[in-house]
């Protein structure tokens, strides 16, 4: 599904050039979870950003669902990541503008694929029911972040790119955030990969790789990166 | 077409949730639409008064004078056409109809009328029998028939009835005539106007005569005065004004797309990572701006149109008093009206937005959703507004020099062009100006935490506040500048009035009664002296100055004055050839003054000789002065009276009278000896009541016509200042959830919310102080420039440069005013609002 293949990276700085990535690879196959790990300003947002498609690397391939993200045409980008990919932000980065509901459906209407009952589903098992017509600044921390994993999902996407998902929220929303995130990514048989510095976001998902000093490596089960 | 749709939809939700900056929008569009609009309208229906009166025969055609200036008679169309010339006879005058509307006559012949003109196409040949032909045809616009106290679906047929009894012929409508005119045949005309055989002119087709028969005079229609060209400085004044709004209400909307994008910066971010492309997002913000301002122009315009009806007859008066040009009151627009209105507020709509689509079309999507980036951008545009002023005032100082070298009376459009560099120059200065003020007071008040943060924050809100103090210092320099101008005009025009209305009254006799009345006033014992006035028509044939001499054809009015110890010394003299003396012994002795008009337009001074026609063939005079004559479209040549009616076989105008000194002389004992004069006058002469006028009436109407004249420039300048102050109230209102979350913090400090709300106010009021300030000295400069180079251009006199301290201080009272009421809103929300809350807002964010 998700492709790494000798990816550089790097940042003009004032002391120089910053190389945030030095030949990164990876690989996600479909259906699988991957947690994406490593200190503050070790490059994970930055990996997340080139899986996207809202940026392009220095040199290296980014695949997704095959397709050569850094061959393809601003539009093009815009349309897979309407298409195929969904976003998940800490920042959560609703539109402050619209209601739970239309918030909700907004990616699946931008990209076509709107289905009511998908949709009413996911308003029942995110908790949001009852809820609907509230704007996100009436809505707790937990909910507006379990709000922003259902519009990621409601167009039901091959891949879901979640960017430190628990990490404005407490122990206890965390938990139930992250447990409902995995639900429903296995329902939808859609590929994950999470960004988090937290070993308890990190734990539950299939594979965990660690980020530093530009390069890739695997963690085993119960290592933590940031030990 | 979904994604499209569902972005567009989410775009405009903003909308949703921030009414207020959507009505600042389209605010913003209505009032600068309204006002460009309204003037549009204004000279749409100016022009289209001109066009017709043009279309018709009042300019459009040759003319024929005698060369002996003897009365044009019946006999001399019949030699002419017997002679085998294209010539057609003209009556012209003017009847009250009996809803008390003085109304041209204009008589024709339509059979030798040439046959393009207006009236002439008007009708097919059966109708054209009806209208020579008993019981004859009155032929009217369809905006003339309310004036004869018709609806204008009864007017066909109706046969209206004059103030004086008698009855017009039946009316026939025709769109294309002139407003307030009657034309009627020739017999017709006559018989209403009690000519006899007097014509008042003989036309031909344009060139159709190669040279003029012999003891005659042709003056060519590009020659004569085209009601058009004269006004059309007046009505680039108008538009310039129109634009003035047109920019402020630009301002206001400029503002609000700014802070809509920078409150959706979040949202763009969003969209663009959901999958809509950026070049997408572009052209939805573009459309969204399209959709706007559809609805805010659509709005301005049907405001601008109500605005024109209100205002027309204002202007209407005011271009008969300036230019003696007919406008009708009625609004005719054009369709292209229509589109140039949509097409203009549209166009400033993009023009305002272009930054916004621009900047939109720059952001990365890593770096959306952060407003300090924005802000952070602030003090980039500082210094490009510092060289962006600094070229303006270059552009001013460059038109400045050019400007110098002109002869006085050219150019109009430099004159605009000189005080949009001075304002764009000292607005684009504002914000540095602002910016650096408040840098170096926060240096002093170190010691003073509060306003320290006051500063500071004022500093903060400077980006979002920028655009609206700019409309603020535009709008309060022309408010200023037009002000003084039109407090100078008035104090002169006064003046003026008082130093040549020296008589007590004023008489007006019929010409065949003149020599009797004065005659008979002679012998009163309560008149003192009498200053009788004559006027004539001829043409300005020839100057000679040095030893040059130049051909010309300008017709110009003569007007008799009597000198005497009451008029001369008081009688206001631009420019003589050898002193105020000497220049009025020469007039005595048979030389001429000139009126400004002339002397600029002609580039004539005093000591130049001058050659006019006259009834015994050429006449030439030495100009000995050149007098002010305010409100006067006309060139004019002054005589005495006694030679004037010698040389030029005038016509007798007005009588001066000027009363017998008794002891004590009060207001009261005028009037009365006034009262009893023309009741005397009235049984003796059979003269109507009114014959006789007060030199106070004769004041008091002058200065109602003044005051009408400036009635649009006052009622523009008030919408254009009211549109500022609407974008000072709308800019602080769109930032007023922000401002109350970064006050937050300070009460939880302790700081009561009394003094937040007056560190609101001392905020706002000392940059509008500081603006207010920055437009006293832009404001005497626009004055200066109206005055110097704009009035010379457009009207064709000088006017001495006046300031007034209380204009001055009004300036800066409105400043304060203004802001003051524009930040009373959101400060009385910010008393209203209870602590807890401001706490809450703050951590919401």
């Amino acid at each position: 599904m998700l492709e790494f293949r000798q990816v550089h990276k790097a940042y003009a700085t004032p002391q120089g050039p910053l190389e945030v990535l030095a030949g990164a690879d990876l690989t996600l196959a479909n259906g699988e979870s991957l947690a994406l790990m490593g200190e503050s300003g070790s490059g994970k947002s930055t990996l997340l950003h080139l899986a996207a498609g809202l940026d392009l690397p220095d040199r290296g391939e980014v695949r997704v669902g095959g397709e050569v993200v850094s061959s393809l045409a601003e539009a093009d980008r815009a349309k897979l990541r309407r298409e195929t990919l969904g976003l998940v932000f800490q920042q959560f980065h609703l539109v402050p503008s619209l209601t739970v509901c239309d918030n909700l459906r907004l990616q699946a209407r931008l990209a076509g694929r709107e289905r009511p009952d998908w949709t009413a589903e996911l308003i029942e098992r995110l908790g949001l029911a009852g809820l609907e017509k509230r704007y996100p600044e009436q809505l707790s921390g937990g909910q507006q972040q379990r709000l922003a994993i259902g519009r990621a999902l409601a167009p039901r996407p091959a891949l879901l790119l979640a960017d430190e998902p628990t990490g404005n929220l407490d122990e206890g929303s965390a938990d139930d955030v992250l447990a409902l995130l995995l639900t429903l990514v296995r329902d939808t048989g859609c590929a994950l990969l999470v960004v988090t510095h937290s070993p308890r976001v990190a734990a539950p998902l299939d594979r965990r790789l660690n980020l530093t000093h530009g390069q890739l490596t695997p963690l085993a089960t119960g290592q933590d990166a940031c030990a | 077409m979904r994604l499209i749709l569902t972005a567009l939809a989410t775009l405009l939700s903003h909308y949703k949730r921030h009414p207020g900056q959507l009505a600042m929008l389209l605010l913003g569009l209505w009032v600068a639409g309204a006002l460009w609009s309204g003037v549009q309208a204004i000279n749409a229906s100016a022009r289209d008064s001109y066009a017709r009166a043009e279309a018709l025969f009042t300019t459009g055609l040759d003319r024929l004078e005698r060369r002996d200036g003897e009365p044009l008679e019946r006999e001399d169309f019949v030699t002419l056409r017997r002679a085998g010339l294209p010539v057609s006879p003209l009556i012209e005058g003017r009847v009250v109809a009996s809803t008390g509307e003085r109304l041209t006559v204009v008589g024709i012949d339509p059979l030798t009328l040439p046959g393009d003109s207006a009236f002439a196409t008007a009708g097919s040949g059966g109708e054209l029998t009806a209208f020579f032909t008993p019981p004859w045809q009155t032929r009217v616009a369809p905006d003339t028939a309310p004036r004869l106290g018709l609806e204008r679906q009864a007017a066909p047929g109706a046969e209206p009835v004059l103030a004086d009894g008698r009855q017009l012929p039946p009316l026939a409508i025709a769109p294309s005539l002139p407003p307030d005119t009657l034309v009627v045949d020739i017999a017709v005309a006559a018989r209403l106007l009690e000519r006899g055989s007097a014509l008042s002119r003989l036309v031909t087709a344009p060139d159709a005569l190669e040279t003029p028969p012999k003891g005659y005079r042709l003056s060519r229609a590009e020659s004569l005065v085209d009601p058009g060209e004269l006004t059309e400085s007046f009505h680039l004044n108008l538009t310039a004004m129109a634009l003035l709004a047109l920019i402020v209400g630009l301002f206001i909307v400029q503002a609000a797309l700014g802070l809509a994008l920078e409150q959706r910066l979040g949202l763009l971010r969003t969209l663009r990572a959901l999958g809509v492309p950026g070049r997408t997002l572009v052209a939805l913000l573009a459309l969204e701006l399209a959709l706007l301002g559809v609805i805010g122009a659509l709005a301005g315009i049907t405001s601008g149109v109500w605005l024109a009806r209100v205002l027309l007859p204002d202007v209407a008066a005011t271009l008969q008093s300036l230019y003696g040009a007919a406008v009708g009151t009625q609004l005719r627009l054009p369709w292209h009206y229509w589109l140039g209105g949509l097409g203009v507020t549209l166009g400033g709509l993009f023009v305002a937005g272009s930054g916004m689509l621009w900047r939109a079309a720059r952001l990365g999507v890593l770096g959306l959703g952060q407003a300090q980036a924005w802000r952070a951008g602030f003090q980039r545009q500082l210094r490009g507004q510092v060289l962006a002023g600094t070229l303006a005032a270059a552009v001013a100082l460059a038109v400045w020099s050019w400007l110098a070298t002109r002869p006085a009376g050219e150019g109009l459009v430099a004159g605009f062009v000189l005080i949009a560099a001075l304002m764009l120059a000292c607005a684009l200065w504002l914000s540095p100006l602002l910016a650096a003020g408040l840098a170096g007071l926060g240096g002093l008040a170190r010691h003073h935490p509060l306003t320290q943060w006051a500063l500071a924050d004022l500093q903060l809100q400077l980006p979002r506040l920028s655009l609206a103090m700019m409309a603020l210092l535009i709008a309060l320099s022309a408010n200023l500048g037009v002000g003084s101008m039109v407090g100078g005009f008035r104090l002169t025009f006064l003046d003026w009035l008082d130093q040549r209305l020296t008589a007590d009254l004023y008489l007006r006799p019929p010409a065949e009664q003149f020599d009797a009345v004065q005659a008979w006033l002679e012998e009163r014992d309560e008149v003192a002296a009498l200053l009788p006035t004559a006027n004539a028509e001829t043409t300005l044939l020839e100057v000679r100055a040095g030893g040059d001499g130049r051909r010309l054809e300008v017709p110009v009015s003569l007007f008799g004055i009597t000198p005497g110890a009451r008029l001369t010394p008081t009688w206001p003299l631009l420019a003589t050839r050898a002193g105020r003396d000497a220049a009025w012994t020469a007039l005595e002795e048979g030389d001429a003054f000139i009126n400004e008009q002339l002397a600029l337009g002609q580039g004539i001074g005093p000591g130049d000789r001058l050659v006019l026609s006259a009834p015994g063939g050429r006449q030439p005079v030495t100009v000995a002065a050149v007098y002010p004559d305010y409100g006067n479209p006309r060139g004019e040549v002054l005589f005495a009276s006694a030679t004037l009616r010698e040389r030029f076989a005038a016509a007798p105008g007005s009588l001066g009278i000027v009363l017998a000194a008794s002891a004590p002389s009060g207001e009261h004992e005028t009037e009365a000896r006034s009262t009893a004069l023309s009741q005397a006058l009235t049984e003796r002469f059979a003269l109507d009541s009114q014959a006789l006028i007060d030199q106070r009436e004769v004041k008091a109407l002058s200065t109602e016509i003044f005051e009408r004249t400036f009635a649009i420039t006052r009622a523009l300048n008030a919408l254009t200042l009211a549109v500022a102050a609407l974008a000072l109230l709308a800019s602080l209102l769109a930032q007023a959830r922000e401002r109350r979350r970064r006050l937050a913090p300070l009460w939880a400090l302790g700081v009561t919310r009394a003094r937040l709300a007056n560190i609101q106010l001392g905020q706002l009021g000392g940059a509008a102080l500081v603006t207010g300030l920055a437009a006293i000295p832009l404001g005497i400069a626009i004055t200066a420039c109206l005055v110097a180079v704009i009035n010379v251009a457009a009207f064709g006199w000088r006017l001495p440069l006046h300031v007034f301290p209380g204009e001055m201080a009004l300036t800066l009272a409105t400043a304060l005013g203004v802001a003051l009421l524009a930040a009373i809103l959101p400060v009385l929300k910010l008393w209203r609002t209870p602590p807890r809350t401001l706490l809450a807002e703050e951590e919401a964010t």
